[in-house]
């Protein structure tokens, strides 16, 4: 119970700093992209000590807890207070399962002594972890519309509509390059899947296919560019949160990077081998573990997912945002065949290795797994491309009659 | 419009190569031109100027239109002759001259006050333009401040002491009128 407590003060208050010092780096990178400097003048209060603007995310905090909260009128209050409530309970209950790094020997701490080696999740041994996080991300979906809703303002209900759309079309993406990954594991729990890939090596190498579905879909449940178009703040004012001011928009804005370092997590988790790096992580099947081994994973896992977080800031940078045909249409039409065929292609693979296979520790059995693997890869992309299914003409046909144009038009 | 006017020139798009349509290349592309600009700023090569730490840079400063100063000749006395065609030229109206007769034989009038609104001049240059003996001209100081109103009314004593400020960055400017600027 106490070790339960511990652990979640730990991740909590982890998830959090890390979430505010996220939005500092978020900003520092768009100046960098923009040939600025960013925030760097904030550093420690009453002082002239500028420490490269670490001060800011206090200052942030701040700010926006000593806003006026405005509740507009005609909002549906009880909703319009339920909605950042909802939204950020499901983003933070989601770190439940998901082991923020491996183990760490036994400690004796005075009259308490834990029971063996501590395993870095709140929750260890959930089996149906990844139901679990799939469950608490459709959650999310609550939220936005809920605000969305309650807020009493056409923009924002439109920006809840088209979030709720969003996620719930990427949401199948999601789960078919998770299925994948399962299938693969034979676990939906974290753990064993991390372990999975320290044995068989990483599902990004022999599952690319997946691996890039479910990147593109974490970036839209994230609401990430190119896919922030629930927030679009050119077009939408924020979208969803318009109507919201003070702490309950410092809710929302939390629960979104949130749910971007839930997602970093869920990549590296899944695909890119967790703590798992060759050589320098020890033995994955060792029951116990020393205190250098457990350092090394731990940073390891948070490296990784440092950089898939500068990955994400740097993509928002780059590619523009898609318009909202073309995003369902890359759901529907390319991001949901590609699953399927990702699905089917790591079936007949597993089929193949544990059937047909011989000694499954085989290094050329395993490598020619990766190379069909890449090849079906490539193949769907090639196939994908050259239909083109993104591309919609919808200006008027210029076989018809103006009569007929004019009455499409 | 219908769309079947002739006027209307009616273009086919460009079709994508198969490189274009993978998305590939675009994707490279978008990845490297952010890539470049973060590498440049991570050396410091930022636009930006951290204001009261770092003056900006200025082009030509004899050119630049700051605060106001009211020049002196060699012997230390005002140079105005209150001929008021600063003032009629000025289009804001915020320059303000008490002329009095000249205790000097070589001009009949010299100003007795000569007080300008800052706050209210738009800095447009006409009455430097204006000025037949070079008197007012516009200095390089761009960082003016003042806690009130009546504080940013710059009289005569504070216009000269901005030129006895500013008088050896920035000469004086006709030669012909006594000016130093080459």
């Amino acid at each position: 119970m106490l070790e339960v407590l511990i652990k979640s003060a730990i991740l909590i208050g982890g998830i959090m700093t890390a979430a505010a010092y996220f939005v500092l780096l978020e900003r520092r990178m768009a100046a960098w992209v923009q040939d600025r400097i960013g925030p760097s003048r904030v550093g420690i209060p009453l002082t002239n000590i500028r420490l490269w603007g670490l001060g800011q995310p206090l200052a942030d905090g701040l700010k926006m807890i000593f806003k006026e909260e405005y509740t507009p009128g005609h909002v549906d209050r009880r909703l319009y207070v339920l909605a950042p409530l909802a939204i950020l309970a499901s983003a933070i209950a989601t770190y439940a399962v998901i082991p923020f790094g491996s183990l760490i020997p036994p400690i004796e701490l005075g009259d308490y002594k834990s029971a063996g080696p501590i395993q870095l999740t709140v929750a260890p041994g959930v089996d149906v972890g990844m139901i679990y996080v799939f469950a608490l991300s459709s959650v999310a979906v609550y939220g936005v519309i809920l605000g969305g809703w309650a807020s009493n303002n056409k923009y924002s209900f439109l920006g809840g509509l088209r979030s709720s759309a969003q996620l719930i079309a990427y949401e199948l993406p999601m789960g078919l390059g998770i299925l994948g990954v399962v299938l693969a594991a034979g676990s939906l729990n974290l753990e064993t899947i991390v372990a999975a890939q320290a044995a068989h090596g990483w599902f990004a190498l022999v599952q690319p296919l997946g691996f890039v579905v479910f990147v593109v879909a974490a970036f839209a449940e994230a609401a990430r560019l190119p896919f922030d178009l629930p927030e679009a703040e050119q077009e939408l004012i924020g979208g969803y949160h318009t109507e919201y001011s003070g702490m309950k928009l410092l809710l929302f804005l939390v629960a979104e990077f949130l749910h971007m370092i839930t997602a970093s997590f869920l990549i590296v988790i899944l695909f890119l081998g967790g703590w798992h790096f060759p050589v320098i992580t020890g033995d994955p099947d060792a029951e116990t573990i020393g205190w250098l081994t457990a350092i090394a994973r731990l940073a390891v896992l948070h490296t990784k997912i440092f950089f898939v977080i500068v990955f994400f800031m740097w993509v928002r940078w780059s590619w523009p945002r898609f318009r909202f045909d073309q995003l369902m249409n890359l759901a529907w039409k390319i991001m949901l065949p590609l699953g399927l065929v990702n699905f089917l292609a790591v079936a007949i693979l597993e089929e193949v290795r544990h059937v047909h296979g011989p000694d499954e520790s085989s290094l050329a059995w395993s490598l020619a797994i990766i190379a069909v693997a890449w090849a079906v890869f490539a193949l769907a992309w090639l196939v994908v491309s050259v239909a083109n299914p993104l591309v919609t003409d919808n200006r008027p046909r210029r076989d018809l009659s103006p009569g007929e144009i004019d009455s499409q038009i | 419009m219908k769309s079947d006017d002739p006027h209307i020139k009616w273009i086919k798009e460009p079709e994508l190569g198969l490189a274009g349509k993978m998305y590939l290349p675009l994707v490279a592309q978008g990845l490297t031109t952010t890539w470049k600009h973060l590498a440049k700023s991570l050396r410091g090569e930022t636009v930006t100027v951290s204001y009261p730490d770092q003056e900006p840079a200025i082009g030509n400063p004899l050119i630049y239109r700051g605060v106001h100063r009211l020049n002196k000749d060699e012997q230390g006395r005002v140079k105005c002759v209150a001929c008021f065609l600063c003032a009629t030229a000025c289009p804001a109206h915020c320059i303000d001259i008490i002329a009095a007769e000249s205790p000097w034989p070589d001009r009949e009038k010299y100003p007795e006050g000569f007080a300008i609104d800052e706050l209210r001049c738009i800095y447009c240059g006409m009455c430097e333009e204006a000025c037949p003996v070079d008197a007012i001209e516009l200095t390089s100081l761009y960082n003016l401040t003042g806690r009130s109103r009546e504080e940013m009314i710059f009289d005569k004593e504070k216009l000269l002491s901005v030129y006895e400020a500013t008088k050896h960055t920035e000469p004086m400017q006709s030669p012909a009128l006594g000016g130093t600027a080459t």
